[in-house]
């Protein structure tokens, strides 16, 4: 344990009953939305029938879609969202920047770039073409941007603003000339969880469980770097490999989920933002908390999609992007520049 | 800007429109045969066409409709999506006439429309996709008439105007007796097998990204030439919309079981090649399709050709029905 972590530790200690009350609170809540989610659909199933259905499985139709369909929907949404916001919380915590977000880091460009290219070629043919495109792309344009910008924050953000320029605009002149490729990419192109119970996910969503663990386990040491590089120096924090190991976190976390759910921005830069305030600078709470308060959202969120026009579902980065700037402003205005 | 140098300008417009061609003025035109003229009911009026067309621009579904019907064409738009039912015939003549438009109706190629020097144009697209097109331009070019699609089953009525406005109706009729010849008798053929079965189709325009099927019911895409043989589909579209949408719906892959339960039998659109398309395997690769009568009494049936949209196309939609439905007659 690092000096750091122990100073973050002492000071928390007196406030360690109210957080884990407020996780508590916040796993019950996740798992009723997670309950309501599975219940809410173009044929509304009541929360007893699903219940029902995930414990004695009958074979009713109510049954496979609840098993087959909205189960395996709502447990993307739970992984997408744990990884969106907890890669939120690390890099606004390593570039100290409330603006930050994963896509900061040239991950969803990347995975735009590589499923228009995998288009093009023939690679990103049906899903698992795409997911393979999306992860490969994401991946690469990440570690590109670590490998150029890992001396600093600063130099971390502006190499991926640019490589994000250059691959969109790359990208976006190979749509204009294959019409094809750009209606490939125009599903993709816009987040939603509809329709991935079929696709491989196992993998994906395996390296998010991983990553998150990694998340938990790296949080202590970035309490120290929190403080500053200078001030993690001093208290004997390695620098260099708890960043390394963060961006290792942020591209595997943010490039598995852009790559099974598309581009959904708000999510990682809004919930860190909101579950600030209750950690109290105790970045292990943060995490924490944006690993519960991501699926919350991304839950109510998707419930959302598939109820608010009777003619069928919107995606589901529509709705985050609706709920995401009022919540964003309301968090401002509740608690002032602090809260960033 | 002046009053003056306004006039100028506009004056000068003028000029380079009259030059180039693009005016109204008749004596840049094609010779418009030796009938004279006739008054021809389109969807954008009636228009004055010639009698007997000579230089004809094809876009949309008019283009196989012409092609098949040996119209004079000199100028066509690109239409892949019909590529695989063409004769080899049909297929030569599409690839040697001259494209003037892309495969959306925006992208017509006004100068090239112009180039070709048509004495009518005809143009196959639906009714709404029309305010992509400059009519008025066309028209300063040659009469322009607009046959598009409505509900599917009427690519019959509008292939026969197509080929009529061309002057092609013996062409059109000799090919449309051998289709109601074939279809009479696979009707006799199957008058029997078929008879008190009720069928649902799975189409191939449903989206996998939105977790949507394509349910197509009677006279839609997949359904119009299997009724011809005979086939009856049940239900209707719950809020029928205008086009294709009067026949077919997209609902949620979760309104399987209540889409298709009630269906005796199952038709489903694939791939000219036989090959079954993304959205339809997305459906049956489903626990909610394996889980339906049909599917679990086996009988389903690929149709292939299913976007048929003249009467030379929809024989060999015929043949596919054919081979689908064999399996029957045996039991």
């Amino acid at each position: 344990m690092t000096a750091g972590s122990r100073t973050a530790e002492a000071a928390g200690t007196r406030r360690a009953v109210p957080r884990a009350g407020l996780l508590a609170g916040g796993l019950v809540l996740l798992a009723a939305v997670a309950v309501v989610s599975i219940g809410v659909g173009a044929r509304p199933i009541p929360p007893a029938e699903v219940v029902r259905a995930l414990l004695h499985f009958q074979g009713t139709d109510d049954h496979v879609i609840v098993r087959d369909v909205r189960a395996p929907r709502a447990l993307l949404a739970v992984a997408v969202g744990a990884a969106l916001a907890v890669a939120g919380a690390l890099i606004q915590t390593l570039a100290r920047n409330p603006l930050a977000e994963p896509g900061i880091l040239g991950v969803t460009a990347g995975a735009g770039f590589a499923i228009t290219l995998g288009s093009g070629v023939g690679l990103a043919a049906g899903q698992t073409g795409q997911l393979g495109c999306a992860l490969v792309g994401s991946v690469l344009a990440a570690l590109l941007v670590a490998a150029v910008g890992r001396r600093s924050p600063l130099r971390l953000v502006l190499t991926g603003v640019a490589l994000t320029a250059v691959l969109n605009g790359v990208a976006l002149g190979m749509r204009m000339m294959l019409p094809d490729v750009f209606d490939a990419y125009r599903f993709w192109s816009v987040g939603s969880l509809a329709a991935r119970e079929q696709a491989p996910l196992a993998l994906p969503l395996t390296a998010i469980a991983v990553s998150l663990a990694g998340a938990l386990l790296l949080s202590r040491a970035l309490n120290a770097l929190a403080l500053g590089e200078n001030v993690a120096h001093s208290l004997g924090a390695g620098v260099g490999r708890v960043r390394g190991a963060a961006l290792v976190l942020i591209t595997v976390l943010s490039g598995a989920a852009t790559a099974v759910a598309g581009p959904i921005l708000f999510v990682g830069l809004m919930v860190p933002h909101l579950v600030r305030r209750p950690a109290a600078g105790s970045v292990p709470w943060l995490i924490l908390y944006s690993m519960v308060l991501g699926p919350v959202l991304l839950l109510i969120a998707d419930m959302g999609s598939r109820v608010l026009l009777p003619t069928g579902e919107v995606p589901v980065a529509i709705v985050t992007a609706f709920l995401g700037g009022p919540m964003l402003i309301w968090a401002v205005r509740r608690h002032g520049a602090g809260a960033l | 800007m002046s009053l003056r140098r306004s006039s100028a300008l506009v004056g000068a417009v003028a000029l380079a429109l009259a030059v180039t061609g693009c005016g109204s003025s008749d004596g840049d035109k094609a010779d418009s045969g030796k009938g004279g003229t006739r008054v021809f009911a389109a969807d954008n009026g009636k228009i004055k066409i010639p009698a007997d067309p000579k230089r004809v621009v094809a876009t949309g579904y008019a283009v196989p409709a012409m092609i098949e019907a040996e119209a004079p064409l000199v100028g066509i738009s690109s239409w892949k999506r019909g590529e695989p039912m063409m004769s080899k015939k049909d297929l030569a003549t599409y690839k040697k006439l001259p494209k003037v438009a892309g495969e959306a109706a925006s992208e017509t190629n006004y100068e090239a429309v112009a180039e070709a020097e048509p004495d009518l144009i005809v143009i196959g697209v639906p009714a709404p996709v029309l305010g992509d097109i400059d009519v008025k331009r066309l028209e300063s070019i040659a009469p322009v008439v607009a046959i598009g699609p409505t509900v599917p089953s009427a690519w019959r009525d509008l292939s026969r105007k197509q080929a009529d406005a061309a002057g092609s109706l013996k062409t059109f009729d000799t090919v449309k007796e051998k289709y109601d010849a074939k279809a009479a008798g696979l009707a006799k053929k199957y008058e029997k097998a078929l008879s008190g079965i009720e069928f649902g189709h799975l189409g191939a325009y449903g989206e996998v990204a939105k977790g949507t099927f394509q349910r197509e019911f009677g006279r839609s895409w997949g359904t119009n030439i299997a009724e011809d043989v005979g086939a009856t589909y049940y239900g209707k579209v719950k809020k029928p919309g205008p086009g294709s949408r009067a026949v077919s719906e997209y609902p949620s892959i979760e309104e399987l079981p209540a889409s298709l339960r009630e269906a005796d039998a199952i038709t489903y659109t694939v791939n000219a090649d036989g090959s079954v398309p993304p959205s339809v395997k997305y459906v049956m690769d489903s626990k909610l399709w394996k889980n339906l009568p049909a599917v679990k009494a086996k009988k389903t049936f690929p149709i292939r050709y299913t976007e048929a949209a003249t009467y030379g196309q929809a024989m060999q939609t015929l043949d596919a029905i054919d081979t689908s439905f064999a399996p029957l007659l045996k039991r």
